[in-house]
């Protein structure tokens, strides 16, 4: 594999990823790069990451001081762990899963159906659905899911080297995404709509023909409208339940609906939009941290942050996001490995959809779904993921092939 | 807060600490390149032939699609924090505050001296959430405590009238005993809680029920009437006490005050949390004085009951009766009683359905009906001073006109005409004075027959002049209109029920019945009273009323005052004025010495008219009896007293006694005769 992806001025290929990846291990790297010790870290995108997570500790403070089950030095537990994870990730050369296709589609299918397990799964956990306890640990297995169908996209696509020939091979790709998909879908559909979005985008970079995406999303959206009109028809399967069918469609008349999420988007309209401009302050929030807006630290902490610290908060917050992001998809379009590229795709496309679901969803334009806001959600699960993408991404960075 | 401040300067800190590093060494990683696409020269023409180019058009395909997302979201952002922020706060504020209503107290209601008829008195009362429900030994300590059944408690938890939302209240008027118990054990009693309530306090029990009306929770129909009503008007909300009828109904806006109104702070879960400065005390109504003097109404009370009781005794229904004394000088109304009568205390906290029933009782004869306005009987003889006028007017008699009473009168003027009707005695010759005096039907009967051969209408005419078949337009509501018949009212009448063309033509005979006050006519008390308003003033006629005027919050003087309004003025010819007069007269001092007895004990002249109507459908008799008074020769009369009684055996064994018995509180003369003539109409 390390043959394809060399091409001009790269000529130590192979070797070179060798080297820096006894560089990584080695604690005499750090003396060795060009700009001492911030050489292997890509600060373009982990600074905006530091401010968001500056913003998500301010932030849950004020949740603590108002929320009793919110617990800040939890929130703050969570970060360390994130930050851990972060930094193993970002010693370890990710390059390494390039050619574990099979063991990555075994263990994301283990993932996901993990919460399904008897004896492991948690009925009625925090949000529901999809929580494992193993030991002392209480989490979502389809959280760390997400970064695994990540790194198995990445390394099934990279396989085409940027240019799928053949259907047979968009076919295989497509069905390497489907299986974990399906498997999540039954007891997360939310998670599943993210994991479906960010495969597809690693799909559509790792160069699939126009007219083939085309053609598939066309028969995805039929899929799905006969899925949401067969669940409304009496008489036939449901393959939605109702409560997930009006989750899916209450944004688009949160007034005209008595049901709860109806009652919640409102709330979290009300939240947003009485912020203004300058917001009411920090801890001021009477929608968010009054009990107005429930679950103001998990799915609706976008309208908590919003309320508070007004339009500039928010514009300064969805900077930041789109600062990463981009830094993100610059360094993709800027290294050379076809697997670098798509992991890197992979973490941009996971931060944007979350980010538009999650912030979307309180404002009104986004079905209503229990989807984090990168590194700002109240729990770990999701905070050690999204940090672990980004040591991901930092990974990519320190490991990249320099010109020489 | 100072831990949070902390957080806040070491976050900033960092936060600059970190854009700093960035600025510092953050830039050169801009000029990092992987020779993407090199220096070697492509293959031009094939579009997807280069894997690199359709690679990266892809990611800045995708760069592009996340700049439109979070576009998006920023111009979704702008529309709702800066466009509509106004919209969105409003609904934050209605969320997070919420108004505690104060109840202001119900003016009193007094009489024309400044007595109380309808004051208030404060109560304490046990109130619950309907959660309360669920807790059976609550339910059951609750019951015990307040010495209630614990179904009557759970009956009162369930009551949803004052709307779902608000809390049920348990029993009014508890002792302070409950009341410090509750207090003490709020643990024991989760949801229940005292409050401190204005209740209507009724010093004279049930007098002058009919006129004061009484309160009771605000009606569905009236929230949503008040919704829609416009601006100025009460907007009530549920649980309000209103006036339900009477002057507490017709004079609600004056009686109800403005509640107290206080914004709280509240959080999701109801709690307050803070009260804002602005606000403002609930504002009691106005004080209400009424025309009435309590003496002569509870005379006039206490005779309808002591008659009612005479006529029971000789086997007479006497189911009803009312009486009517107007000031004819201006309209007050001095005195106004409606029998059988009710207590409205009872309506005090919501009435308990079983007393309600009983008041909507046939069997009870209806007490919650007001007779003096609302009770519609035929005349009788009452009338016979109007039918004098009418035929005078229209020339059908004159002055000298004179007739023979046989006892027995027909159309043919055949004494064996077997279709004749009688009179209720054998006057011998009779002329106008005589006639009126004695009640002669004969005379009256010509005059029908007069009539119908000159002018069908024109008795019909006359009555309605004096203002039969309409509305005084008393203040009180539910007032009736009563029915003046003619021949296009049969026929339209008689023809919606089915009958044949001769069936609904109006008949000869029927104008000899309406000129006696029977047949289809129908009058109420206070229409009769205010005929006879005219026949005391020689014409004008005052709106009778019960208002007097509203007492201003200082002093003992009037903020607004019932304007003296007149609503007619009925021209006679001076002569006929003086012929009626003296057969009335007559009635009172000549017709019978048992009638004349009862008067000859007041110091003040008085004319009047007995009566007794027939009500056919129910088989009873209605006896009337008006007068005015002081009527002797020169004197103005000032006091009008029309009093009538359903299933007696005439009016002037009974009626005549009522208004005896008003004139009597009003002068300080009591009657002290006591036969009764049985059988005079």
């Amino acid at each position: 594999m390390a043959q394809e992806i060399t091409g001009p001025g790269t000529a130590k290929g192979p070797f070179s990823a060798l080297a820096q990846r006894i560089a990584g291990a080695s604690p005499s790297h750090a003396g060795k790069g060009r700009r001492g010790p911030l050489e292997g870290i890509y600060l373009t995108q982990l600074i905006p990451t530091l401010l968001i997570l500056i913003l998500s500790v301010i932030n849950m403070w004020s949740c603590s001081l108002a929320i009793d089950t919110v617990s800040f030095t939890n929130h703050l537990a969570g970060m360390a762990l994130g930050i851990g994870a972060a930094i193993v990730v970002w010693r370890y050369d990710c390059r390494n899963l390039s050619n574990l296709t099979t063991a990555l589609f075994v263990f994301a299918c283990v993932l996901m159906v993990l919460p399904l397990v008897p004896g492991l799964g948690v009925e009625g956990g925090l949000g529901g659905l999809g929580w494992v306890r193993i030991g002392p640990l209480r989490f979502q297995p389809s959280e760390p899911g997400k970064l695994v169908v990540i790194a198995l996209m990445a390394t099934a696509g990279a396989q085409y080297n940027g240019k799928i020939e053949t259907f047979r091979d968009y076919a295989r790709l497509c069905g390497t995404l489907l299986v974990p998909l399906i498997l999540i879908m039954v007891t997360d559909l939310g998670t599943g709509l993210m994991i479906f979005f960010t495969g597809a985008t690693i799909i559509i970079c790792s160069g699939a023909p126009r007219g083939w995406i085309l053609a598939t999303i066309a028969l995805i959206v039929g899929a799905a409208a006969l899925v949401v009109i067969t669940s409304q028809i009496d008489g036939i399967p449901h393959i939605l339940q109702d409560y997930q069918l009006s989750r899916l469609t209450v944004f688009l008349d949160p007034d005209g609906t008595a049901s709860e999420d109806g009652y919640n988007l409102q709330q979290a309209m009300i939240a947003i939009g009485s912020g203004g401009f300058l917001g009411k302050g920090f801890g001021n929030a009477s929608q968010a941290l009054s009990g107005f807006l429930p679950e103001a630290e998990t799915d609706f902490i976008f309208a908590t942050f919003a309320e508070q610290f007004g339009f500039l908060g928010s514009i300064v917050l969805l900077a930041l996001y789109a600062w990463m992001i981009i830094a993100t998809i610059v360094l993709a379009m800027k290294v050379e490995s076809p697997f670098s590229k798509l992991l890197l795709v992979g973490c941009a496309a996971l931060w944007t959809f979350q980010v538009l679901e999650s912030v979307g969803m309180c404002i009104g334009i986004m079905p209503i779904t229990g989807i984090p806001l990168p590194f700002m959600t109240y729990g770990s699960s999701s905070m050690v993921t999204q940090l672990a993408a980004v040591g991901v991404v930092q990974s990519v960075w320190h490991h990249r092939q320099k010109v020489a | 807060m100072d831990l949070s401040l902390i957080i806040v300067i070491v976050c900033a800190v960092l936060a600059v600490a970190l854009i700093v590093v960035f600025i510092v060494f953050g830039r050169s990683e801009a000029a990092f390149t992987m020779d993407i696409g090199g220096a070697s020269p492509r293959a031009s023409g094939g579009s997807d032939s280069s894997t690199e180019k359709t690679l990266s058009s892809r990611l800045v395909g995708f760069a592009v699609a996340v700049g439109g997302i979070f576009s998006v979201l920023v111009a979704r952002l702008w529309t709702m924090q800066l466009v509509s922020t106004d919209e969105y706060s409003e609904q934050a504020e209605s969320n997070r505050t919420s108004t505690v209503y104060t109840q202001a107290p119900r003016g009193r209601i007094l009489d024309r001296h400044g007595n109380e008829i309808v004051t208030n008195r404060s109560s304490f009362v046990v109130t619950a959430i309907s959660d309360v429900l669920d807790d059976e030994v609550e339910v059951t300590l609750l019951a015990n405590l307040i010495g209630m059944p614990p179904q009557a408690v759970r009956r009162k938890l369930q009551d949803t009238t004052q709307g779902y939302q608000s809390l049920r209240t348990v029993s009014v008027d508890v002792s302070r005993r409950v009341v410090a118990y509750i207090g003490e054990h709020p643990e024991v009693f989760p949801g229940v809680s005292v409050e401190t309530r204005a209740q209507r306090s009724y010093p004279h029990g049930s007098l002058a029920a009919h006129v004061v009306g009484y309160t009771g929770t605000v009606t569905q129909e009236q929230l949503e009437e008040s919704e829609n009503a416009e601006d100025g008007q009460i907007i009530y909300r549920s649980g309000d006490i209103v006036g339900q009828t009477g002057v507490e109904k017709r004079y609600e806006s004056v009686l109800q005050g403005v509640r107290g109104e206080q914004v709280v702070y509240v959080d999701a879960h109801g709690n307050v949390t803070g009260r804002q400065s602005s606000g403002f005390e609930p504002q009691s109504g106005s004080d209400l004085v009424l025309t009435l003097d309590i003496d002569v109404q509870r005379a006039a009370e206490e005779s309808l009951e002591k008659v009612i009781k005479q006529q029971r005794d000789i086997g007479k229904a006497a189911v009803g009766a009312s009486v009517v004394a107007l000031d004819c000088t201006n309209g007050e109304v001095i005195a106004m009683a409606s029998y059988p009568t009710f207590t409205p205390s009872s309506f005090v906290g919501g009435i308990s359905t079983a007393d309600w029933d009983a008041l909507q009782d046939e069997d009870a004869h209806y007490p919650m009906l007001n007779r003096a306005i609302a009770g519609q009987y035929p005349s009788g003889s009452i009338i016979k001073p109007l039918t004098t006028l009418a035929a005078l007017d229209y020339g059908i008699i004159n002055a000298d006109s004179s007739w023979n009473c046989s006892g027995w009168w027909s159309w043919s003027g055949r004494s064996d005409d077997p279709d004749g009707m009688g009179c209720w005695s054998t006057h011998g010759g009779v002329d106008i004075v005589s006639g009126i005096t004695f009640s002669c039907d004969v005379m009256f009967y010509e005059i029908g027959k007069g009539f119908y051969n000159q002018n069908s209408e024109g008795m019909q005419e006359t009555f309605r002049r004096y203002g039969l078949g309409s509305a005084t337009g008393i203040d009180l509501p539910g007032e009736e209109v009563g029915r003046v018949p003619d021949a296009a009212w049969k026929w339209e009448y008689f023809k919606n029920l089915g009958y044949s063309d001769e069936d609904a033509t109006w008949q000869g005979g029927e104008n000899c019945n309406l000129a006696i006050g029977q047949g289809d006519l129908l009058v109420t008390c206070i229409q009769m009273a205010c005929a006879y308003c005219s026949l005391a003033n020689e014409g004008p006629v005052y709106r009778p009323h019960v208002m007097r005027g509203v007492r201003s919050r200082v002093g003992d003087g009037f903020v607004t005052e019932y304007k003296t309004e007149q609503i007619r003025d009925v021209e006679e010819d001076q002569s006929f004025r003086d012929l009626v007069a003296r057969g009335m007269w007559g009635v009172v001092y000549e017709e019978d010495p048992l009638q004349t007895v009862h008067w000859t004990n007041l110091d003040v002249t008085v004319r009047g008219k007995t009566g007794t109507g027939e009500q056919i459908s129910v088989d009873r008799a209605i006896g009337w009896f008006g007068a005015y008074g002081p009527a002797g020769d020169g004197e103005t009369p000032r006091y009008v007293v029309v009093a009538n009684m359903d299933g007696v055996n005439a009016g002037g064994s009974s009626s005549l006694l009522v208004v005896r018995d008003v004139f009597g509180a009003i002068y300080g003369q009591p009657d002290t005769a006591t036969g009764v003539a049985t059988n005079i109409d």
